[in-house]
């Protein structure tokens, strides 16, 4: 089954437009630290944080790498399995850099997924709205909810 | 920085477990992988050496539940401790939440956990954040060894804690002071979502 999640309500419809175009099993779009922004696609393909967790990591170590050679950054980066691969790249927005993980499979091909990954990439860019003003989240007195939460993680 | 999704209402914020080699921080999520309900965690990811020491992070998702209405997640992340591994260091922090520095006790490590505490500020500045606005808190870990060979709560935090944060001693090996810890954390890093968000 397909799933879709988005922290960033904008990110929605190129991200749902990739995969349909692309073939690909799913799409994330994450920060640089490894967060998830939006998913789309069907999830059971991957563990979905560790995987960006993993992604990002790809990213930032082989963007070192770069440096080291005096490279500007590695535009994309490519794994091919048997029966799946993986796409990553990074990107900026008005709200930062952004990465993409892309898994595919056999009915897709690393050439439909960088193709598409691209017209992908003009409609994130184009489709960031500026960072909105920032107000607070949680309740000043949360202590009592993160006691509580904390007590029942640890059986206590 | 911490996420905020308010259609979902969801927080997922990064906490990053930092200090020397073997001090304790992958023995910190494996006890919090082991107590944790399933439900409640998702998978412990470990980039390892054949010796088990840590290559690049250890990566633990946890739930902690409903908090002002908001399904609040952390990401817990161990960076590798032995010296060389500092480029990988330093990308584990970026857009680090909160940092527990685990310290080891053990007198004889008092320079190893000061040069890596420097190296944690250095890190930092080179990622653009400032230590001073950072949540962080200071585990004492393997305060089970015998007191000739460790140093106590004060005298670590005359040595490594100036800014004087939080504070916790701990064996993370039997997991006393793996839950204070993590509740410390917590609440600094939630307390900077009471004041403002970062999303």
């Amino acid at each position: 089954m397909r799933t879709t999640r988005a922290v960033e309500g904008w990110t929605l419809v190129p991200l749902e437009r990739f995969i349909m175009e692309s073939g690909a099993r799913l799409a994330l779009l994450m920060t640089p630290a490894g967060q998830v922004l939006a998913q789309h696609g069907f999830t059971r393909a991957v563990d979905v944080m560790s995987a960006a967790a993993l992604g990002a990591a790809i990213v930032s170590s082989t963007g070192e790498i770069a440096k080291m050679m005096d490279e500007p950054e590695f535009r994309a980066l490519n794994h091919q399995g048997v029966e799946h691969g993986i796409f990553l790249a990074g990107f900026e927005t008005l709200r930062g850099r952004l990465l993409a993980l892309v898994v595919y499979g056999t009915d897709s091909s690393m050439g439909l997924v960088e193709l598409f990954f691209q017209t992908l990439k003009a409609e994130l860019v184009a489709a960031c709205p500026v960072e909105e003003r920032r107000e607070p989240v949680l309740a000043a007195d949360f202590e009592h909810e993160l006691n509580a939460s904390l007590g029942s993680l640890f059986g206590r | 920085m911490s996420l905020v999704n308010f259609t979902t209402r969801e927080i997922t914020c990064k906490i990053v477990y930092y200090g020397p080699g073997r001090s304790g921080k992958t023995t910190n999520l494996q006890y919090i992988y082991g107590r944790v309900p399933e439900g409640r965690r998702g998978r412990m990811v470990s980039l390892a050496t054949k010796t088990d020491r840590t290559l690049f992070f250890d990566f633990l998702p946890l739930e902690l539940g409903q908090i002002s209405g908001f399904t609040t997640r952390f990401q817990l992340y161990t960076v590798p401790g032995q010296v060389y591994y500092n480029a990988t260091r330093k990308l584990v922090l970026q857009g680090a939440d909160g940092v527990v520095f685990v310290a080891d006790s053990q007198a004889r490590q008092l320079d190893e956990n000061i040069e890596s505490l420097q190296n944690l500020q250095i890190n930092l500045l080179d990622n653009g954040m400032d230590v001073r606005d950072l949540p962080v808190v200071y585990q004492y870990n393997k305060q089970d060894l015998p007191q000739d060979l460790i140093l106590s709560k004060r005298e670590l935090d005359d040595a490594l804690n100036f800014r004087q944060r939080p504070s916790f001693q701990a064996d993370a090996l039997s997991g006393s002071g793996v839950f204070e810890t993590l509740k410390g954390v917590s609440e600094l890093v939630l307390r900077r979502l009471s004041e403002v968000s970062t999303a």
